[in-house]
């Protein structure tokens, strides 16, 4: 059976016509089962898209974010070589003679057998780190609660992959010496590790060589064709469903969820309660998941041991998924009828298949608790090689839940009824809305509306106490830089973010349709925000009820300011300053730089940066409406941890952009009885001490 | 079982109230109105006695049309039809003027079980479920904290609390029943989506009291058995004392001794 001769080449075309049927058989149904989806609009600016993919697939942008993306880095851009060569080895199958060779010349088939040797010795090492890594140093983000999937489905494919290789240089070694000893075909003395292998059989007859020869080819081949057929099935998938992931990734802002349709006086359900009531994009995204552990390594419901890793929510769903999906291909969904070909004589298998399709989404595949212990950080989706969504499923399961079942955490129940009423979390009478600024120099717009500047307040910078202060820093710095600003007074009303978060969407677009309607009464053009929530969710999210405005955050703010000269700080902070990035800030909207520009500007302060900054800040804990549930589940609670982080850096103050981060820390800080020694100080705090004012 | 729920709107527990002019009343204008928190109580308790014996809830109300939204609400947390007495005869009436339309509008109905806050969170006078009981000739039972009805549905057991003890009573239908006990206890359903779309198709008559043959005369201001004379604010609170922050522990210690010996004369 020498390979490329009658009959081992038809012997080969018959076992790689079927492995690649079976492989594309399988990735039709995967494919079909993904259409289960709903649809969902991911297509247009295709030059943007082309980017992501050279970006974020072949320049693995994302991967190499952390050291151990280089062994990912150099297995990806060695299988593509190796594929390569693979397609040459197939040729061999077909024809004993046939090599790239003649196609492509001595020199540069010289230099493709060095590269090809280089990275396919560099994989073997990366197998072997990611081995250690798996099997010694268990790093949390390889954790899995599903041993039998992950760890099992990771030991094949690393084993695959070490043992295609190690056939390959038995291939490529004997091909050298039958070579060396005038048999076969041209082999490039360039590729030295090949030929240095090759040394190993030099004693060997032309018999022998020619025996082992063939042994390694078809080893190889087999091992490659039995990789093809195993990819659909592991969690390997994300070698085809990850690049159409990137490229069909988000481009909007990350920090926009999906306005849902309620018109329909007649829907039963709201919200996503079934696997496939996902769009198909949502799906790719399960698709795409490699079980990296990016997402639970910085999650901080998952580092404060609450029931949520990121990961084994897309795994257990993708799992659901295709079990779920098949079954309903085969007719065995909603009582279409079909269901009942299920052969009597299976009975085993009919249990199954009752049992999938009856696992409840939510409960079953994913436990409540889970869902309602996502503070939104959004560190998952930012640190995700492959752009998986996994918040805007967590909301969108936590609409369902919300507005369709009424099946929430008790204590969420009394902020409903005081947004409803006061249109505050606290619910606080809504008349007294404006009262914090009453002894202030400042307008409202209803006194006055030929102003640049709408300064939404929020409701912490109307109603809470700590919250009223960075309002009157912020008013007094305004004030001071001569811009030209008014509030809404007792005309605010809360912008709903919270609301819209816990999943309430029917409240919340009741409030956005209210706030658009004052705001727009007013002709507002500019908007400064001083919650990064509000912020957010006027920026990104209003725009879909009509709310068209540039929104600022107070941070922005005042660093064009500082930098214009119209606020100068001079007055000595001689401090230890730690900035917290606040999720829908940083994360969210890339608002980094401004609020650490006006720490470096105030003379006599240190900027220190906690090891979980910028992008890969740690939530305070109060996002995704946490702040007002409480927080009983896991090992810590988050604010507690995020507080110890801070003070490693040994800080006087603790810097925020957030009325929630305070509040956060400063709980965080009383716990530790640290209180009176640190300050929790918002940005604007901080530069109205160092201002001189004049006005 | 067919159950009744009286409810009645009340100004928002956070709402700063102004006396008007009049110094009879409160101004109205800024009031956020809500339904009473007791009636809310007595339509969870409603809907779980419906639950159980496959009743219909309907929810009765006196006032202008902003009454609607809450009677929209309690339709929408799953009560079947609701009644309102919207006639400007009744405006200015006290709680046996509206207890006689309620009372009316009941005797229609002609339920097993009637349920209402056992007060109002407005003017605090806790009459009106004993009244329309008085005027219908049913028994009254305060205060409920549990009630359950048996299989047959034919009697109601009910636990109210009596100085942090806890009495049951058993009574035969048909019977009203106040709400006591708090938020905690009672833990009023909120509404679904579907829940609240569906209200909006849900029967809600409007009567008047001509509807309810009740003269007009019967009711208003000037039937009053009991009048308002006048109302007075709370007294605005003192601001704190802060002791001088720039002494020593000893001498803020003897400040405060001064302080309460010479200026608050307790010592």
């Amino acid at each position: 059976m020498t390979p490329g001769y009658f009959p081992g080449n038809i012997l080969f075309l018959v076992i790689f016509l079927a492995a690649n049927a079976f492989f594309f058989y399988s990735v039709y149904k995967l494919y079909r089962i993904m259409l289960l989806g709903k649809p969902e609009d991911r297509f247009g600016q295709y030059g943007e898209r082309i980017k992501s993919v050279l970006a974020f697939v072949f320049g693995q942008k994302r991967v190499l974010r952390e050291p151990s993306g280089i062994g990912h880095f150099l297995i990806f851009w060695g299988f593509m070589v190796i594929t390569i060569g693979s397609i040459e080895t197939f040729g061999v199958g077909i024809y004993h003679n046939f090599s790239y060779e003649p196609i492509i010349g001595k020199f540069l088939y010289n230099i493709l057998y060095l590269v090809q040797d280089i990275f396919c010795a560099a994989v073997l090492v990366a197998l072997a780190v990611a081995l250690y890594r798996r099997f010694v140093i268990k790093p949390l983000r390889l954790e899995s609660d599903d041993p039998k999937a992950t760890k099992l489905d990771a030991l094949i494919i690393i084993g695959l992959i070490a043992v295609l290789i190690i056939l390959l240089f038995g291939s490529r070694a004997t091909d050298a010496q039958l070579y060396a000893k005038g048999e076969g075909k041209y082999f490039p003395p360039l590729a030295i590790i090949s030929q240095i292998l090759a040394l190993a059989f030099s004693g060997a007859s032309v018999n022998t060589l020619k025996f082992w020869n063939t042994f390694f080819w078809w080893a190889h081949t087999i091992v490659i064709l039995a990789f093809l057929v195993y990819i659909p099935y592991s969690k390997h998938l994300h070698l085809l469903a990850a690049i159409p992931n990137v490229f069909f990734r988000r481009l909007g802002p990350v920090g926009e969820l999906s306005k849902m349709d309620l018109e329909d006086e007649e829907a039963e359900s709201f919200g996503i309660a079934k696997i496939e009531d996902f769009t198909w994009k949502q799906l790719l995204d399960l698709y795409a998941c490699t079980e990296c552990g990016r997402c639970a390594e910085n999650c901080p419901a998952t580092l404060t041991e609450k029931p949520l890793n990121p990961k084994y929510v897309i795994h257990h769903m993708k799992e659901h998924l295709k079990k779920k999906g098949e079954l309903l291909l085969a007719g065995g969904g909603n009582g279409s009828g079909e269901g009942d070909t299920v052969n009597q004589g299976q009975e085993e298998g009919a249990q199954e298949t009752k049992s999938e399709l009856d696992r409840a989404l939510i409960g079953d595949v994913v436990p409540k608790e889970t869902l309602w212990s996502c503070t939104t950080c959004g560190n998952c989706m930012e640190n995700c090689p492959v752009f998986i969504e996994h918040v805007h499923k967590f909301v969108d399961m936590r609409r369902y839940l919300v507005l369709t079942e009424s099946d929430f955490p008790a204590e969420v129940a009394t902020v409903f009824r005081n947004w409803e009423t006061n249109s505050n979390p606290w619910g606080i009478g809504f008349a007294q809305r404006g009262d914090w600024a009453k002894d202030l120099p400042v307008k409202t717009l209803a006194e006055d509306s030929n102003v640049e500047y709408l300064l939404y307040v929020g409701c912490a910078g109307s109603f809470d106490d700590r919250g009223q202060k960075v309002a009157r820093a912020v008013v007094k710095l305004l004030n001071e830089a001569g811009v030209s600003f008014a509030i809404l007074g007792q005309e605010e009303k809360c912008c709903g973010e919270t609301a819209r978060r816990i999943g309430n969407e029917y409240l919340f677009q009741m409030m956005a349709a209210d706030l658009v309607e004052t705001i727009n009464g007013y002709g507002v053009k500019k908007i400064i925000v001083t919650c990064p929530h509000g912020y957010n969710c006027l920026k990104n999210e209003y725009p879909q009820f009509g709310g068209e405005w540039k929104v600022y955050h107070h941070t922005e703010v005042l660093d064009k300011l500082v930098k214009e000269g119209m606020l100068t700080p001079t007055k000595y902070v001689n401090r230890n300053i730690v900035f917290h990035d606040s999720c829908y800030l940083g994360r969210y909207n890339s608002v980094y730089e401004q609020p650490r520009n006006v720490i470096k500007a105030i003379p006599g302060t240190v900027l220190s940066e906690m090891d979980r900054h910028r992008h890969k800040s740690f939530c305070c804990g109060a996002g995704g409406g946490r702040m007002w549930m409480e927080e009983t589940l896991g090992k810590k609670k988050i604010n507690d941890e995020r507080t110890e982080q801070a003070l490693r850096c040994n800080p006087d103050i603790i810097g925020v952009a957030c009325p929630f981060c305070t509040t956060m820390f400063e709980d965080g800080l009383k716990a530790k009885d640290l209180e009176e020694s640190i300050k929790v100080y918002d940005i604007a705090e901080l530069l109205a001490m160092s201002v001189e004012f004049k006005k | 079982m067919n159950i009744a729920v009286l409810i009645k709107q009340v100004p928002d527990t956070e709402t700063v109230i102004k006396i008007a002019d009049d110094g009879k009343s409160i101004k109205t204008d800024d009031i956020k109105w809500i339904m009473n928190p007791y009636d809310e109580y007595a339509v969870e308790a409603a809907l779980r006695l419906k639950e159980k014996t496959r009743g219909k809830v309907t929810i009765i109300s006196t006032g202008p049309q902003r009454v609607v939204e809450s009677i929209r609400t309690a339709l929408a947390m799953g009560a079947d039809e609701g009644v309102l007495v919207d006639d400007p005869a009744l405006e200015g009436s006290d709680v046996f003027g509206v207890a006689k339309a309620l009372a009316a509008v009941v005797k229609e109905l002609n339920p097993d079980v009637i349920l209402c806050g056992h007060r109002a969170v407005d003017y605090d006078e806790g009459q009106r479920g004993a009244a329309v009981a008085e005027m219908l000739g049913l028994p009254h039972i305060p205060f409920a904290v549990a009630i359950d009805v048996d299989d047959g549905a034919t009697k109601v057991k009910v636990d109210r609390p009596v100085e942090g003890g806890k009495m049951s009573l058993e009574a035969s239908l048909p019977v009203l029943i106040t709400l006591g006990g708090a938020h905690a206890i009672w833990n009023p359903r909120y509404a679904s989506l579907p829940g609240i779309m569906k209200a909006k198709k849900k029967p809600l008559a409007t009567k008047t009291l001509s509807d309810l043959g009740i003269d007009s005369s019967e009711v208003g201001p000037d039937a009053r058995k009991i009048r308002i004379i006048s109302m007075e604010m709370p007294p605005e609170r003192e601001p704190g004392k802060i002791i001088n922050g720039d002494l020593d522990t000893e001498g803020k210690a003897k400040e405060l001794v001064r302080v309460l010996k010479e200026e608050v004369k307790i010592l």
